[in-house]
């Protein structure tokens, strides 16, 4: 994404924080938005929009579990693994999805581009165990393992969103 | 024991309070209102004083006191912030809040900035909740375009701008002043202190840091009085909080309870409808995880901060993870172990190298190929962590497998002789 593209998300909102550099965290999930992941090029352009060196840029890019520095698939699926999650099961509905999509039980991206799987930290829905997120969607549960092939039906069937919000 | 929607979740009102017009039918923003034309600053905040009403995040520290601290004749502006960035394992009240009742907290967000004479506030949410953050953007441009947000809100001489902002995915971003530097657009980590928030906070002005549901309170205590409110609870706990319950009981969910007013049997069996048929109750972490584990044996502890401190844990969040005797204390001290491993934000070594071994250890323990020393191990990493850190997320790594290792011994035993392969099955049950 260029800097241009970047400084036009993130100028209307630049007068609401008195130093520039709060606006890193919005240049850098906007920017991730066009391909689903920052590569060099993106740094070099959330820090010219910013006005940070690259090298600064990456160090906050690396700190955040929902910044991608390497290619994702196209959707993003996070399954919860924290402890209320795996007292309902959760090892067994990541192990369901991993295995039905030919991944590495602890995750990983499908080779058609479709997927990433990916162990996420408690998501906050604990009373509907087990749970995960698509992308930044509600957080869907409690999930059974006839839910989790009937979303990746339905996923596999869906248009790629215009913006791949993270 | 009844729970009392009175002060968070307002399940029995008919409408949709996160729309504007019924947030203020059912007598929202009346504590606004009341505080603009008839109280000044410091009224707003002796009556925070007054109510007693301790941070709901986890820390439990009085909000009148936290916003005391802040000087009065700074020549920087002041700020609000709004921890939103719930991420402590097993709590999801502020979520519930944000969502069914968002209009609340921009009003407290409104009242604790005219206490402290601050005229911008920030909420830190967690970029998870995504859908939460939406349903904020629209509650912030209803309430500017209603009046209750801007320059001269409400008629009056007060202005008040509120900034939504998104983080990214860190646990430790709920750290209020790992918070603060994410806010800032640096790594999240935690600040040294002091300087306290208050002194030097958000860009190194003067700072008032609350966590979304201690600031939903405010409303309520200015519109009703902060002795109306002192009245529920007891002396050191007043007020009503939301339990967040979560794991092996069969109605998992939210629920706001007087504080004092229950026990934990009462809330697990009555409230939450108990555990599955053959099954019982084995453990519970009250608080959320980062605080010691409880047993059988304290399943009548009164929810209140005292009576969990006496029972030798903390109310934390009130983000109740509830375990029956199905489940296996060390695969869930080693789950948690992992967890704070992950989060562990690496600034300090004894948390950085210490988590990780942890860890290392507790999983060879669950793997089978454990050793009997391991668990002394395990005390003697511990014992390194504690106090040599600078935020609390070490301490809270510590707490629970401490506990866990101290009141469940011949659990580790066990799995240090026959490891504890076996994976929780998935469990439907309930609502």
């Amino acid at each position: 994404m260029t800097a241009d593209e970047i400084r036009g998300h993130i100028d209307p909102i630049r007068d609401q924080f008195a130093e520039g550099r709060s606006l890193i965290l919005p240049a850098l999930k906007f920017a991730q938005t066009e391909k689903g992941y920052l590569d060099g090029a993106d740094l070099e352009a959330v820090g010219e929009a910013v006005g940070l060196t690259t090298a600064y840029v990456e160090s906050v890019a690396t700190f955040y579990d929902r910044l991608y520095l390497q290619p994702t698939g196209r959707r993003v699926i996070s399954v919860c693994i924290n402890l209320s999650c795996m007292l309902r099961g959760c090892d067994e509905l990541l192990s369901h999805l991993t295995g039905r999509l030919g991944l590495p039980s602890d995750g990983g991206s499908t080779d058609d581009g479709a997927f990433t799987v990916q162990q996420a930290q408690c998501l906050g829905y604990c009373d509907r165990a087990p749970c995960l997120q698509v992308d930044v969607g509600e957080t869907q549960g409690p999930m059974s393992l006839d839910d989790a092939d009937a979303l990746i039906e339905a996923l596999r069937a869906a248009p790629t969103p215009d913006r791949l919000w993270r | 024991m009844p729970q009392r929607h009175i002060v968070y979740l307002h399940r029995e009102h008919p409408g949709d309070m996160a729309q504007l017009p019924e947030y203020v039918k059912a007598g929202g923003y009346n504590g606004l209102m009341k505080a603009l034309a008839d109280m000044e600053p410091d009224d707003v905040l002796y009556q925070l004083h007054r109510s007693g009403v301790r941070g709901r995040g986890g820390a439990g520290f009085p909000m009148g006191r936290k916003a005391s601290f802040l000087p009065k004749d700074s020549p920087r502006p002041a700020y609000v912030v709004c921890n939103a960035d719930e991420s402590e394992p097993g709590t999801f009240k502020d979520r519930e809040i944000m969502e069914f009742n968002p209009f609340q907290l921009l009003e407290g967000i409104v009242l604790a900035g005219y206490a402290i004479g601050s005229n911008h506030g920030y909420i830190y949410i967690r970029g998870e909740y995504e859908h939460q953050a939406r349903v904020l953007d629209r509650a912030i441009a209803q309430a500017y375009e209603g009046g209750y947000l801007g320059s001269g809100l409400l008629r009056s001489r007060f202005d008040f701008d509120i900034t939504l902002y998104r983080g990214a995915g860190a646990y430790i971003c709920g750290e209020e002043t790992g918070l603060l530097d994410s806010l800032e657009g640096k790594r999240g980590q935690p600040r040294l202190k002091p300087p306290f928030p208050a002194v030097a906070g958000l860009y190194a002005s003067p700072t008032l840091i609350n966590n979304v549901e201690t600031l939903t309170t405010v409303p309520v205590i200015v519109a009703k009085g902060a002795d109306w409110y002192a009245t529920l609870g007891t002396e050191k706990s007043t007020g009503t909080k939301v339990f967040s319950v979560s794991g092996h009981v069969m109605k998992p969910g939210n629920y706001e309870i007087v504080m004092g007013d229950t026990s934990l049997r009462e809330l697990l069996y009555d409230i939450c409808g108990g555990f599955r048929p053959g099954h019982d109750f084995k453990a519970c972490w009250i608080g959320g995880s980062s605080v010691p584990v409880l047993t059988a044996e304290h399943v009548d502890t009164r929810l209140d901060y005292e009576s969990c401190e006496t029972a030798g844990t903390y109310l934390g969040s009130a983000g109740c993870i509830v375990m029956d005797d199905s489940g296996c204390i060390v695969r869930s001290s080693l789950r948690l172990a992992h967890f704070y491993r992950h989060e562990s934000c690496g600034k300090c070594t004894p948390c950085r190298e210490g988590t990780m071994w942890m860890e290392k250890v507790l999983q060879r323990i669950v793997d089978g190929e454990g050793r009997m020393e391991d668990l002394e191990l395990l005390e003697s990493i511990m014992g390194r962590i504690s106090g040599r850190v600078l935020c609390a997320l070490a301490d809270g790594a510590v707490a629970p497998i401490e506990s866990a290792l101290r009141l469940f011994r011949d659990d580790f035993v066990h799995a240090v002789e026959h490891g504890s392969p076996a994976r929780e099955p998935m469990a439907p049950m309930g609502a």
